[in-house]
């Protein structure tokens, strides 16, 4: 494997008595789409600032191709950042703004104008490179402040939360360009944001932070089917935790029901599992399948076609079961209703801590 | 912001920061301490020589005309305070509640202008205007009344007060009156308290502390005002500021000028600081 | 209802009373500069232009005019850096005693200007400073910088705190970003700043009186011409100061006020 693009060794970054990243140790590799997920104050955004230059760890180090970063001034990395409020500078027009980097490389006129007319067209906005940026949409400033990020051709680019003041359908649009971008260029990406769809639709790998600690690294699918924690479990997607101890048989009794997992550990262990909800089976009937329980319908949640109920099995454990719509058909969903849900121990996943 | 790593010196903060800390520092900061070490000096032969005497202290303050002179500023100043902020409170209330943010936008940019511009000469304007033979005194013949003595007495000196403190009163009241919370003032309608009884007992408290800040300002404006005693109030009896241009243009006698100043100053931070502090007191409930 | 209109329209004439008040003397003082009568009363006498004639042949009047053009033109601009320095540390930095450093910086306008005037003629006499030019422009430029912190200070808050920050991360150092990001964005105010400084220092006749010795300004010339009678010409070179500065502030604040307005920052 090639060598990492950039590491972080043994990074802590207080703010006198808080410590905001507590020994963080990871790698990003050339050409990756990387993405920083957590909730507020998680840590996510100091570690980008981080590599931008604009916090300096209180102990560790970054390298960035091998050489060491502490001393580096902001000005002095190659860290073009797209940044949560674009921060155009608001007395340049859309093709000054792009050239800008340009500028403080020394590149003269003509040709420094000639790469932010192509930057500019190649994202789509050519035609408005002579207006001023006050009179461009969300989505054209948005072009514009990539195109001035990536007009020096930098081998990494970093994002902080880019797409969050976009309007909703801009947002899975801009997705889509970032994404082909990332693949046409085959230059780093380093993404930061809340929001669990933006990052698992994007990025290669997904890093999960929390309280200034790294929950888990890796890709979508792995962190979805098969979470390393509790936290990581609930934070992600829909999931549904159950919690009870092993049984002599080697099951494993919970309050909604015991349940027969592959591969359990010792009796009287205690265990916490995880189950999706789209992997759970729905039916009217108590069904013949291993891993039933029965459970009370609380709600319903319709979002385009998938279907996510919300239950409650006995001992009061919140279930959610997401499927397609048309697998609903001739079963009664009344509030209340007492409905029997199955899932194959396979699709059962056991929590480490 | 940028935390830098703690060896090296930011030349680049230290660039910025300095030029006004030196500047003031020489110029502001300097003058008033030397001021105050000018108070302890000697004149002799209307010269003056550094030295360490109470000797202006003990003369200016155990003289009658000094505390004449003080007490006629205070009770001038308290005067012009009050009389200007009821003055402006109704222009102000209308600015604030009666009219469009256009309007009121366009009322402020217009009393800007006064606020910087040449109070000298708006004083010597009044000077004519209030005149024996002036334009009030004209007018006033006419509907058969006598002259009325405007200059030369305290109702001058207000006048000019008046003039010094008006557009920056209105300003600071429309402010504060046009920040506060007005469902509070809708609730108070609407439990029938009536119009002007509302504006005494749920508008005003509101507003206190942009109020107080108002009137501060008119206390140290005109307590410290110099023009409109002498110019438009006949500088008899002298006020503090009179006293220290007289004090030390004839007869150089800087330090006991010196004095006066100190006590001014003195003065005006005792009363900033009372009403600083009862503006923001937090209220009993 | 009836009550309230009654009241409104009473408020309405009550507020144009007031800025009648602070206006008439403006008004006047234009009025009497075209007015014949020595005594300017009603009725108005016939109008005349001699009094302009009259005040601008006098060649201390020149000479006072062109040394408050300098005394402010020199403070607007001293007193802009300095107060830009300091609004900017105010905006970019923490540290130990920055609560000093911004009382400092605001502290004197609140400060008597006689008091001022005194305590700066001491303290220049002492290094033999006083009665030049520069010792108005030095007085001057103390008393101006507040404003010009105010105004910068003001607009320094409508910059995007990203925006120093993005020019760094493009390459451009902070002498650099500086020139090329902050200055650019805070030009309106630094100008309005100018013209309000300009404007203070034009008009303000205390210190100047006070620390000038021989060499006068305009205001103190004005003093001096009326310290012995009425003297209409006061009114034409009045209405002449009233003229400059009202120009610097009118433009000062619609620099200030048509950036507030741009839609970078709505």
């Amino acid at each position: 494997m090639a060598e990492p693009l950039v590491v972080f060794d043994n990074v802590v970054k207080r703010f006198g008595t808080f410590e905001a990243v507590k020994r963080m140790n990871f790698e990003i590799r050339q050409g990756e789409f990387l993405a920083f997920m957590g909730p507020s104050g998680c840590g996510k955004t100091t570690t980008l600032r981080m590599l931008a230059g604009l916090e300096q760890p209180t102990e560790g180090d970054i390298r960035l191709d091998g050489k060491s970063l502490v001393d580096v001034k902001p000005h002095e990395r190659d860290t073009p950042m797209v940044w949560q409020s674009l921060a155009l500078f608001p007395f340049l027009n859309a093709r000054e703004n792009v050239e800008f980097g340009l500028k403080m490389r020394g590149v003269d006129k003509p040709k420094r104008r000639q790469k932010a007319l192509e930057w500019l067209e190649r994202l789509g906005i050519g035609e408005f490179a002579e207006r001023d940026v006050s009179a461009l949409s969300g989505g054209q400033r948005q072009r514009v402040a990539l195109a001035r990020s990536l007009v020096t051709e930098p081998r990494i680019l970093l994002l902080d939360e880019p797409l969050s003041a976009l309007d909703a359908h801009l947002v899975i649009r801009m997705q889509g360009v970032l994404t082909k971008l990332q693949r046409e260029l085959g230059i780093t990406f380093v993404y930061v944001t809340h929001s669990q769809s933006e990052a698992f639709a994007m990025a290669d790998r997904v890093v999960i932070m929390s309280k200034g600690e790294i929950a888990q690294i890796g890709s979508a699918r792995d962190i979805y089917r098969t979470p390393a924690s509790r936290f990581v479990a609930e934070f992600v997607g829909r999931n549904n935790i159950f919690s009870g101890t092993v049984n002599a048989a080697g099951s494993v009794e919970t309050a909604a029901g015991t349940f027969t997992l592959d591969g359990l550990a010792k009796p009287g262990e205690k265990v916490s599992f995880v189950v999706a909800a789209d992997v759970v089976s729905l039916s009217a009937t108590r069904p013949t399948a291993p891993n039933t329980f029965s459970a009370q319908l609380i709600s319903e949640e319709f979002v385009g076609s998938m279907v996510t109920l919300f239950f409650e099995a006995p001992g009061g454990t919140e279930v959610k079961v997401q499927v397609q719509e048309r697998m609903l058909e001739g079963i009664p969903r009344r509030p209340g209703q007492t409905l029997y849900l199955s899932f194959d121990a396979s699709h059962a996943h056991v929590l480490k801590g | 912001m940028t935390t830098k790593p703690a060896t090296r010196p930011d030349t680049y903060a230290i660039a910025w920061r300095l030029p006004l800390i030196v500047w003031q520092g020489l110029f502001f900061v300097g003058p008033l301490l030397f001021m105050v070490a000018m108070s302890f000096f000697l004149v002799k032969n209307y010269r003056m020589e550094a030295a360490f005497q109470f000797s202006n202290w003990s003369r200016m303050l155990s003289k009658g005309f000094f505390w004449d002179a003080y007490f006629f500023t205070l009770w001038l100043a308290v005067l012009a305070t009050i009389i200007t902020s009821v003055v402006a409170f109704p222009a102000s209330y209308f600015l604030a509640f009666k009219t469009s943010d256009r309007v009121r936008r366009w009322a402020i940019f217009f009393l800007i202008i006064p606020f910087f511009t040449s109070y000298l000469v708006r004083v010597f304007a009044w000077q004519v205007i209030l005149a024996q033979q002036g334009v009030i005194n004209a007018g006033l013949s006419y509907l058969g009344l006598g002259p009325w003595q405007m200059l030369n007495t305290q109702f001058g000196t207000l006048v000019g007060y008046l003039v010094l403190c008006l557009p920056l009163a209105v300003i600071l009241q429309t402010f504060s009156l046009a920040n506060i919370d007005k469902r509070l003032v809708e609730a108070a309608h609407n439990l029938g308290c009536g119009r002007m009884r509302t504006v005494f007992t749920v508008v005003v408290p509101l507003a206190k502390t942009g109020l107080v800040v108002a009137a501060v300002f008119c206390f140290i404006l005109s307590f410290g005002d110099f023009v409109s005693p002498y110019y438009l109030g006949g500088s008899k009896p002298p006020t503090l500021s009179i006293m220290i241009v007289d004090t030390s243009k004839s007869g150089q006698q800087w330090p006991r000028a010196a004095v006066v100043a100190i006590m001014m100053i003195v003065t005006l931070l005792v009363v900033a600081f009372t009403a600083i502090g009862f503006a923001y007191r937090k209220r009993g409930k | 209802m009836k009550d309230d209109l009654l009241l409104r329209w009473v408020l309405r004439v009550y507020t144009a009373l007031v800025f009648l008040f602070v206006f008439a003397p403006i008004a006047a003082s234009l009025v009497f500069s075209f007015n014949s009568d020595r005594f300017p009363t009603i009725p108005l006498g016939s109008f005349t232009t001699e009094w302009y004639v009259k005040a601008f042949s006098n060649p201390e009047v020149w000479d006072a005019a062109l040394r408050s053009l300098i005394v402010s033109a020199v403070t607007a601009v001293i007193s802009t850096a300095i107060g830009f320095s300091a609004a900017y540390t105010d905006y970019r930095y923490e540290f130990f005693g920055k609560k000093a450093f911004l009382v400092l910086a605001l502290l004197p306008p609140t400060i008597p200007l006689i008091i001022l005037a005194l305590a700066m003629l001491g303290w220049l006499s002492m290094f033999n400073a006083s009665g030049m030019t520069l010792s108005i422009i030095i007085a001057h430029t103390v008393l101006c910088a507040p404003f010009a912190m105010a105004v910068i200070r003001l607009r320094l808050n409508q910059m995007d705190p990203n925006l120093e920050p993005a020019a760094w991360n493009l390459g451009a150092s902070e002498w650099v970003t500086m020139k090329s990001v902050v200055v650019p964005f805070t030009l309106p105010s630094i100008i309005a700043s100018l013209c309000l400084t300009a404007a203070v220092s034009f008009d303000e006749f205390a210190v100047a009186w006070f620390v000038s010795g021989l060499n006068k300004t305009v205001p103190v010339v004005i003093l001096e011409i009326l310290t012995g009678n009425i003297d209409p010409q006061v009114n034409a070179i009045g209405t002449a100061v009233f003229l400059v500065s009202i120009t610097l502030v009118v433009i000062a604040q619609v620099l200030v006020l048509g950036s507030a307005r741009k839609p970078e920052n709505a």
